[in-house]
């Protein structure tokens, strides 16, 4: 099913290591992306809230998880949709931009404390 | 008393990682890499492991690490990822493969 490297000999450690690839790239983008995401606030005026942290925790990891599945599933099902080409150059974009969104804001939140210091 | 909270947690989290940065990833990572398994758990790790260290550290880790440092390396990710997806694009497709 993958096209770009099925006839090499080495398939299986070559797809192994795209397979760590791919998911070491995916951890690291989403968890510095969370990190510093304002929803974690939510979690914890729950947990203040109802003073049941572990049910609080519970909670919004398996909304996580399922968020994440929802992002697969439908990365998927858009990306049959469309030539991959398309699908990659589309994708290429909304990240640069995020990207690019990222940055400014980060960029802008330093000036400003840096002129209030 | 414990159902009702696990709902309502379940339900909050669920609806504000909507349409979030990180799904947006997750969706344009899944997309392009055909390694779905490798995604869901590389993004559900992370967001379980970022929330509980948001746990500890009661309330986000802007308390350890200025915001901004955080959001200026989560630009990088994406940009990182952003470029890898164009690249091959704008640089024709016989040129994946050269060394350069």
């Amino acid at each position: 099913m993958d096209p770009l490297n099925s006839s090499s000999s080495s398939e299986d450690s070559n797809d192994q290591k795209r397979f760590s690839s791919v998911l070491i790239t995916t951890f690291t983008t989403v968890f510095l992306a969370e990190l510093g995401d304002k929803t974690q606030v939510a979690t914890l005026l729950l947990t203040a809230q109802s003073g049941k942290p572990l049910v609080v925790f519970v909670g919004s990891s398996l909304a996580l998880i399922c968020s994440s599945l929802v992002g697969v599933l439908l990365g998927r099902w858009i990306a049959t949709k469309m030539p991959a080409e398309r699908f990659n150059y589309m994708a290429g974009i909304l990240m640069v931009g995020i990207g690019l969104l990222l940055g400014i804001q980060s960029i802008n939140g330093l000036i400003l404390s840096h002129n209030a210091v | 008393m414990i159902f009702p909270l696990l709902i309502t947690t379940f339900t909050t989290v669920f609806l504000a990682e909507l349409g979030d940065k990180t799904q947006l990833a997750t969706l344009a990572i899944s997309g392009t890499s055909n390694k779905p398994l490798a995604v869901f758990l590389g993004s559900s790790v992370a967001l379980v492991f970022a929330s509980f260290l948001g746990v500890l550290a009661g309330g986000s880790i802007a308390t350890l690490i200025p915001a901004n440092i955080l959001k200026m390396l989560a630009a990088f990710g994406f940009l990182i990822i952003g470029v890898k997806l164009l690249w091959p694009l704008t640089h024709g497709a016989e040129q994946v493969n050269s060394e350069h």
